[in-house]
Formats: C-alpha cells, structure tokens, sequence
C-alpha cells in the first residue's frame, strides 16, 4: 500500500513539474536581485551562429509535417502535381549532408544554394500544410491542425487577430514568444502578410487571397535565420 | 638641374621601373581589380606528360615513349607515327609520334594536346614541377593547397578559395567546386568564400524550380526580402555579425537567382542547347565547362573549379590516356573560343578571356616506363598548364630529366637552386593577381619568369 501511495505521489509530482508553463518576461531584471547590483554581467556571445546539422533539419520538417516518414512527407509533399517537392535525394547535398559516394564532405555554412533549398522545403511544407489543415473535406478540427492551429476568417485579419494568430506560428517554428523577439517582426509580418493578400492573384493559384497571407507568414518563420542558425 | 635632383629623378626612375616588374608587382599590398574571373580543373587521376606537357617520344634510360604499341592512335588528331620503329628495327616495338610543335616559340607538344595548340600564344607551361608524393589524395591536395596532407586533413586553403576570399566575397556565388579539391583551411578567410562544393551541375536545378500553382514569385521574393531584413537587422545587433551577415548576402543573391531565372545555369539541357561546340558524349565536363562560361558570362560567380578524368591509368586503359588528354585540351580550347568572343559582364569594351585566368593541374604524372600491364603507374613529377592574360604565353618553364622524368632544378629560388614545387605555380598565381602569397601560402614563391 505504502508503495502504492509513494509511486502514485511521485507520478503525481512529476505530471506537474513536466505540466508545460507559458514563457513569460521576468518581473524583475538581474541587477535587481539582492546582491546583483554591482555583479559584472558578461553578456558577450562566445560563438557565432551555428548551421543546424541537415540531419536535425530534416528531423524538425518531419516533425512540424506531421511525424510522418521521410518518404511519406515525400509522397504527401508531391500528390496532386502540386510541382512544390521533387524527391529528398534531389536536395540532401545541397542542404550540407555528405556524400560518401562521391566524396563530399559535409557543408556547415550557409550558401546561397541552401537558402535556395530552404525556401523550396518552406514553401513545400507551408502550402500543403495549409493545404491539409484549411481546405481539408470535412474539416479539420483546430487543435488537430499540424502547422495553422488557430481558426482563419475567409477575410484578412486586423493588426490584433493577426498578433495571436501569428504568436502561435512563431512559437511553433522558432521556440519563443513572437514579443520577445529582437526585431520589430510581428509588424513586419503583419505587412508581408497584408502585402500578400493584396497582390495575389487567384488565376491559376489553388490559394485563396488569405491563404497565400498566411502562407507566406509560416513560410517566413520556416526560412527564418533564428530557424536555420542557433 | 643640380646634382642632387639629377640622382634623385635617376632613383625615382628606377624606382618606378622596378615598381613595374613582374616581381616586384607580384608583391604589392593592396589586392586589385574585381573584374577578374577564375577556372582551376583538376586533371584527376594523374596524367601522362609525356604524350601531353612534357613530350618524350624515343627511348632513354627509363623513358619508354607512348607508341603504337600501347596507345590506340585512330582518335588522335595529332598524332603522326615516326617512320622508324621504337627499337629501330621491328614494327612490332611499335612506332612512337612526331612532337607537336607551334609555329614559333619554345613549345613541344605530345599528341595529347589536341586543338589546345592553336592557342599556343598564350599558353604557359610548367614542367619539372616536384611532387614528393605518389598518393592520389596528397598530390591532389598538393597541386590545390599548396601543401601536404597532414595526416589524412588539408592543412590549406585551395586555390579557388583564396581567388573567391580575395575577389569573390561580393558574389552571388563566389566560388563553386565541381569534384575539385577544395578546401577551406586557415586564417584570416572570410566565411563568404566556401567554395560550394557540388557533385554535379544538374543536381542544384532541384533546389531552384518553383510551382506556379500556389503563390507567385513576387510573393515569394516579398518573404526573401523580409528574411533578408531580418538578417540585416540581427547582424547588426550581433557581437559576431559576419553569419547574419552572409545570410543577408544569401538572401539577396537568391533574390537576384530567381529574379534572373538563374535556374537556366544548371540545367543541363539549356547549357547543352547554348554552348553547341562541345563534343557532350565524349568530352566528359562539358556541361561543367558550360556551366563556366554561362556563370562568368552572367557574372554569378568569380571562381568556377572542377574535376575532368579519370587519367589513372595503371592498365591497358593507358590506351585512352592520349584520347583523354586530347578531350580535355579540346574542351579547353573551345572554351578559350566562346571566352574569346563573349563580353565582359561588368567590362562591355572587353571580351571575358582577358580577365579570365585558368590553371589545369594534376595529382603527379605517371612512370616514364611501361608496366607489365602495358600501363603507366604513379611517378613525383608533374607539368601544369596556366592561361592568363597576367602570364607570359608560348612560354615554358621548368624542365625533367631526359633519362628519367624526374624533376631538375628550374632556377635558384631565394631557398637555393631546386625544381618548382606546386606552392611555386600557386604563389605565382595569387601574386599575379597583386596579392602577396604569404597572405594564402606558407611555403613557394611565385616565378617571375612567367609573369607579364
């Protein structure tokens, strides 16, 4: 009985420990904390930016599409002639993975040739994911969505719905809150998403004005330095 | 004028003449001109100079010459038997071939050099060049870097990274490698400068097609100019900004890739349609070599480098290794023809082959006697082939042993009298281009002689 008791206080403690908690901004700064006032604070980056490895990249794709396969995501990413994927084999090199077939050793810089393959993976995984999550017979349900977890009107969105909507983009794609980012970015792509659905055309597009809005913002995210680089 | 002035406008003079020697040129500071473009092919495997470079076509001491015997000759251009058999008396020795000579000047050729001799004028050999390697992997190192392995890792950068470091950091793509040996080993390199590394023209096409069925390419470039802003901006919060930054760079030249439909540049069938005059099914780079030309022609790149062979011809494929040489020299002179009549992209005045600077090396050459398999194995000695307007042409310099192939002594070097060492023929690369050496290179010198 005792054991019993032990084991399930211990689930108990450990299912609230692990209970995920929003990210706030602390209440107060370091120098305010007892003790701190005079502390030096080296606050200087040790290190430059690191390329994520192609392996954990093409992990991260797998995951936010759903935790399919490789050759699933490859066979969802091409149906309907949609023209966004070709196959995997097509872009390992020029994402950095090594070929030992004929010798190429692993890149773990940027090129412009990899920022041309991240946007062609982006913008895979954002149009069928929008493709999959919005337009989907019979609907699919918000929180069953892989990417656009939040309900989206068939009109533009203002400047505060398109603040919620995008904070949870940013925080699936880059980890944090969209507010604690360095850069003005929520109203930066408030204007890539409202420049969108301004200039889009809907000849010939499966996408809707509001849909290449958005879109655009998860494939902004996707691409995104903070998302390539830690 | 009194004495003094007289001896001062006399050193002056001087001064400003030895300013203008190849030597002392090749030693100024500041690094010039952005309008140059550079080729650098690897000639993999290890060729045969002695039906290419460094001609020998009778018998002496170990050399047995390339004959009728051991070479198939019908594919050959420039081949013409000699009327005297290789022993003097049976044809079944075999007959080996006339020297290939241009009209004028010091040049001799095997039959290997194909149509490259109608362009003997500008043509610069090196011969006699020490290797002190019969490793595949160590002399290819050597040839790019200018140095040996240490252990199995290069201890340099190669020469299309120093080019693309010194010349190409404001490039969309500043240097691409093609199976070539490159390397980015060192300090004081900017990251811009990797030579990106590809096994094939036609794979990167992959990366840069677009559906038309979802967004549109203004929409597409809105996001890239978005993300280039970003960069823009977390660089210049950044204690180290040189990452974000070369993002930024990134950005901008994907912008300007898909803006100029750079797709084109590595689609195989679209560099076949423009640059008709090459032999694709047998000159084996040719898309590479069109893939050159198309890129310096759209000035996308400073640098291009890549892999032609294989030369490694140990076996009765020596038969071919004449035929391989003749295609690579083939392929190089169609390229010098389109260089020659294409505009500079950034110098309209000026046609791209006068700011067009090739070097073609090898691992080493292979042994001047014919082995049990009637092929030829790895030997230290090595010929380099250099095509730059900042190079002297129908020049030859250096020179090997008539007996045995192996390297002599070519001048004396400020380290003594010795033959020139690869690190030499890079030396003289980077100076020619007014980069001092020591900035890329720890060890040659760069040789005068073959300067302008």
């Amino acid at each position: 009985m005792n054991t019993k008791l032990t084991f399930l206080g211990g689930a108990l403690l450990l299912s609230v420990a692990c209970k995920g908690q929003e990210s706030t901004a602390p209440s107060v700064t370091l120098d305010q904390v007892p003790g701190h006032e005079s502390l030096a604070q080296d606050t200087t980056h040790k290190e430059s930016p690191r390329l994520v490895p192609a392996e954990a990249y093409i992990r991260t794709y797998l995951t936010l599409f759903g935790g399919l396969t490789a050759l699933q995501t490859q066979t969802q990413l091409t149906a309907g002639g949609s023209g966004l994927f070709d196959t995997w084999t097509a872009y390992l090199g020029a994402l950095g993975l090594p070929n030992y077939a004929t010798d190429m050793s692993r890149n773990t810089q940027t090129n412009a040739l990899m920022v041309a393959s991240f946007e062609r993976l982006g913008i895979a995984l954002c149009d069928k994911a929008l493709e999959k999550d919005l337009k989907s017979t019979p609907a699919v349900a918000v929180d069953k969505r892989m990417i656009y977890t939040f309900d989206v009107p068939a009109t533009a969105v203002d400047e505060a719905g398109f603040a919620d909507r995008f904070a949870k983009l940013h925080r699936k794609f880059l980890g944090y809150p969209a507010k604690l980012a360095p850069t003005d970015r929520t109203a930066r792509f408030f204007a890539l998403y409202n420049e969108t659905i301004k200039n889009h055309n809907p000849t010939g597009s499966r996408f809707t004005a509001v849909d290449a809005g958005w879109a655009a913002v998860c494939q902004g995210l996707i691409r995104h330095p903070e998302f390539q680089l830690y | 004028m009194n004495r003094r002035s007289f001896i001062q406008s006399i050193v002056g003079g001087s001064a400003a003449a030895a300013l203008g020697t190849p030597l002392f040129r090749a030693f100024a500071g500041p690094e010039v001109s952005s309008d140059e473009y550079f080729i650098f092919i690897h000639a993999q495997g290890a060729w045969d100079i002695t039906v290419g470079l460094d001609p020998r076509n009778q018998r002496a001491g170990l050399i047995e010459p390339g004959s009728t015997a051991t070479i198939d000759i019908n594919p050959l251009k420039k081949w013409v038997s000699l009327s005297t058999p290789l022993d003097g008396v049976n044809a079944s020795s075999g007959y080996s071939f006339e020297l290939v000579r241009p009209p004028s000047g010091p040049l001799v050729f095997g039959p290997g050099i194909g149509d490259l001799i109608r362009h003997y004028d500008r043509l610069t050999v090196v011969n006699g060049i020490a290797m002190n390697t019969v490793s595949h992997q160590d002399g290819t190192a050597f040839s790019a870097t200018g140095r040996h392995l240490a252990g199995t890792k290069t201890a340099g950068p190669s020469i299309d990274t120093m080019m693309a470091n010194s010349f190409g950091l404001g490039q969309l793509l500043p240097a691409v490698s093609i199976n070539y040996p490159s390397s980015f080993v060192g300090q004081g390199l900017d990251r811009r400068a990797v030579p990106l590394t590809i096994s094939g023209v036609g794979t990167l096409a992959a990366s840069l097609r677009r559906s038309a069925l979802y967004e549109s390419a203004a929409a597409r470039d809105g996001v890239t100019a978005l993300l280039s802003r970003e960069a823009q901006d977390l660089a210049s919060m950044s204690a180290n900004p040189d990452v974000m930054n070369g993002m930024y760079l990134q950005y901008e030249g994907l912008r300007r890739m898909n803006g100029e439909n750079l797709i084109n540049l590595f689609t195989d069938s679209y560099l076949r349609g423009k640059y008709t005059s090459f032999a694709y099914s047998t000159m084996s780079a040719s898309v590479n070599a069109a893939f050159t030309l198309e890129s310096l022609a759209r000035n996308a790149t400073r640098c291009v480098s890549f892999a032609y062979g294989s030369f490694d011809t140990h076996f009765t494929n020596y038969r071919n290794q004449p035929l391989l040489q003749q295609n690579l020299f083939d392929m190089i002179a169609i390229m010098l023809d389109y260089l020659d009549v294409m505009p500079h992209p950034t110098k309209p005045a000026d046609k791209l082959s006068e700011h067009t600077h090739i070097l073609v090396v090898s691992d080493f050459c292979r042994t001047p006697n014919i082995n049990a398999a009637l092929g030829r194995d790895h030997y230290p000695n090595n010929s380099s082939l250099i095509i730059s307007p900042r190079f002297r042409g129908n020049m030859s310099f250096g020179q090997s042993d008539p007996e045995q192939l192996l390297s002599l002594p070519a001048k004396t070097f400020a380290d003594g009298r010795r033959p020139v060492t690869p690190p030499d023929v890079l030396a003289s690369m980077v100076s020619a281009m007014g980069i001092d050496p020591r900035k890329y290179l720890r060890d040659g010198e760069a040789i005068p002689e073959i300067l302008r």
